[in-house]
């Protein structure tokens, strides 16, 4: 599975696009990473615990637009974007879209 | 009051030595890092650049959540009752965002590849709407990254 | 077509200038500022409330705390005896004082160890056992009565109370902008406000008005300093009475009594407590 943000995929062809494909994944934060997270708000820096998380759960989004697109018979996605959003305070939406194509 | 007061005022001593002292070892640590990975070139156009027609196209991306300090969110407080410039989050998006692109570019190198192009970034807060928590930002670099093929 | 990356200099989307001295700045302007606003709020709203008229605050004060303090224990009928000497000395004392047309004084007797003494809104006096028995003589419960209706008579509550809730709402409003948990400890102190804490200008001016009721109530002003040796007794124990939070015992206002007792120079004795109200206090301990 070929996945870019480019319109094309070098060197190959497009034979079919087959549409839209998306993966999202809403996840909430845990007490314990806030405590940390509490601390390092004094005193400013990285919050690695949420870099991971976050990183995480953009992982899955991906996977999942993945799987949306071999489920239809796509062998790329083509043209991804993230977008985040917070649903609710304290959990965060991860969404990943793009398009599904079949390449020769 | 007097607790509280006192409190309040550690909390800042501490926010400020501890912020700037920080803030200083990551701009040295990001100046570093783009002087070592400045063969990778990272464009934002969508299309590819000659020559490149024909190599391998894989999607990398970095992203860091940086948090404001308690100096710099006092700061912030009391800008933004006269409204201006809130220099204190302007250095720590600069921060946030270069330290992403890097760890797009890690992962591209990772990779193979020579060049990201597309560069698209993102940012968001993750404490939106939660009142005086956490203050923190997510930056999210992403973009396709373009690795020479072996010529078969 | 060439594709390259450049290096681009420092410091063009941060700004170099140091976070202290713009913090610093802006700390000491907003800080002088929301000063010059509260004093400017709060003598406008002292000014304000004077136009109120004395029969709005009675009104307004029979929804206070003041009347609830008062009815929430039932008295017993030593203690409303108690409570009617006060009143009697209390409206004897309004007369020396000469207070405006209306403007009448009722007293709560609080049969509680608290040493306490206080006026509130509508001409409301609250004394609590806890500070009567202490005094020694008649004279230094006049001082004390003539010093809280002299309040009344300044309109202080409810100079207070106007006070209090204009710096409060205009701290309030401030708070919905900045950093919110920084307001509300500022909003949350000055609530303390409303507990109706008096100038020192009013003090003083209490004190003055209250030494010349004496005269004319008694023809002197000698026993008037008990009520304040009474009051620095206190003061030196761990935990001092509620009194003189709001009500300090300083050196002007010792030297302020001396200096008019040393007009009335003739000795004369002073007039004892009534004999019930000790009989009272005795059992209540």
């Amino acid at each position: 599975m070929l996945v870019t943000n480019i319109e094309v995929i070098p060197g190959k062809q497009v034979t079919t696009h087959l549409g839209m494909v998306q993966g999202n994944t809403v996840r909430a934060k845990h007490a314990g990473r806030d405590i940390m997270a509490g601390l390092k708000n004094i005193f400013g820096g990285e919050l690695v615990g949420y870099t991971e998380l976050l990183q995480e759960s953009r992982e899955e989004a991906t996977d999942r637009m993945v799987q949306q697109a071999k489920a239809i018979g796509a062998n790329a996605v083509i043209n991804v974007r993230y977008s985040t959003s917070s649903v609710t305070s304290g959990a965060a939406e991860l969404f990943a879209y793009g398009t599904a194509v079949i390449i020769e | 009051m007097n607790i509280d007061l006192y409190f309040f005022a550690t909390l800042l001593v501490l926010g400020y030595f501890f912020g700037r002292m920080a803030e200083k070892k990551h701009f040295k640590s990001i100046i570093e890092r783009e002087q070592k990975y400045q063969d990778v070139l990272t464009f934002n156009g969508r299309l590819l650049p000659p020559g490149m027609e024909n190599s391998k196209a894989e999607l990398v991306g970095g992203n860091v959540v940086i948090s404001v300090d308690y100096f710099k969110r006092i700061a912030a407080g009391l800008r933004a009752i006269v409204g201006g410039r809130v220099t204190t989050y302007e250095s720590l998006l600069e921060r946030a965002r270069r330290e992403a692109i890097l760890r797009m570019k890690e992962d591209a190198i990772a990779k193979g590849a020579t060049m990201v192009v597309n560069v698209k970034l993102e940012t968001a807060s993750i404490t939106k709407g939660q009142g005086q928590q956490i203050g923190s930002v997510e930056i999210y670099a992403y973009g396709t990254a373009l690795s020479p093929m072996p010529v078969l | 077509m060439k594709y390259e990356n450049r290096t681009i200099p420092e410091g063009i989307n941060v700004s170099e200038e140091h976070p202290l001295k713009e913090f610093v700045i802006l700390a000491f302007g907003l800080g002088a500022m929301t000063v010059l606003v509260v004093a400017l709020l709060s003598f406008m709203a002292g000014w304000l409330v004077h136009l109120i008229p004395f029969s709005i605050e009675k009104s307004l004060s029979t929804s206070s705390f003041a009347a609830s303090i008062s009815d929430r224990v039932d008295l017993t009928k030593e203690q409303q005896r108690i409570e009617s000497y006060l009143q009697q000395l209390a409206d004897e004392l309004v007369v020396a004082q000469q207070l405006p047309e209306g403007m009448d004084v009722v007293v709560h007797y609080v049969d509680d160890d608290t040493v306490n003494a206080f006026a509130t809104l509508g001409g409301n006096l609250i004394m609590y056992r806890g500070l009567i028995e202490r005094l020694p003589h008649e004279n230094a419960l006049a001082m004390l009565l003539s010093h809280e209706i002299a309040h009344i008579k300044q309109r202080a509550p409810i100079v207070a109370l106007g006070r209090g809730v204009a710096v409060g709402l205009a701290l309030a409003s401030i708070s919905g902008f900045g950093d919110s948990s920084m307001s509300q400890q500022l909003v949350g102190n000055v609530g303390l406000l409303t507990s109706l804490s008096f100038s020192r200008q009013q003090e003083d001016q209490a004190d003055i008005e209250a030494l010349q009721t004496l005269e004319r109530y008694y023809g002197h002003t000698r026993g008037a300093e008990s009520l304040f040796e009474v009051l620095n007794e206190g003061s030196n124990v761990f935990n001092p009475p509620e009194i003189l939070s709001t009500h300090p015992v300083t050196q002007e206002r010792i030297k302020r009594v001396d200096s008019f007792n040393e007009k009335s120079s003739e000795l004369v004795p002073y007039k004892n407590l009534p004999d019930f109200l000790m009989k009272e206090f005795k059992t209540a301990n």
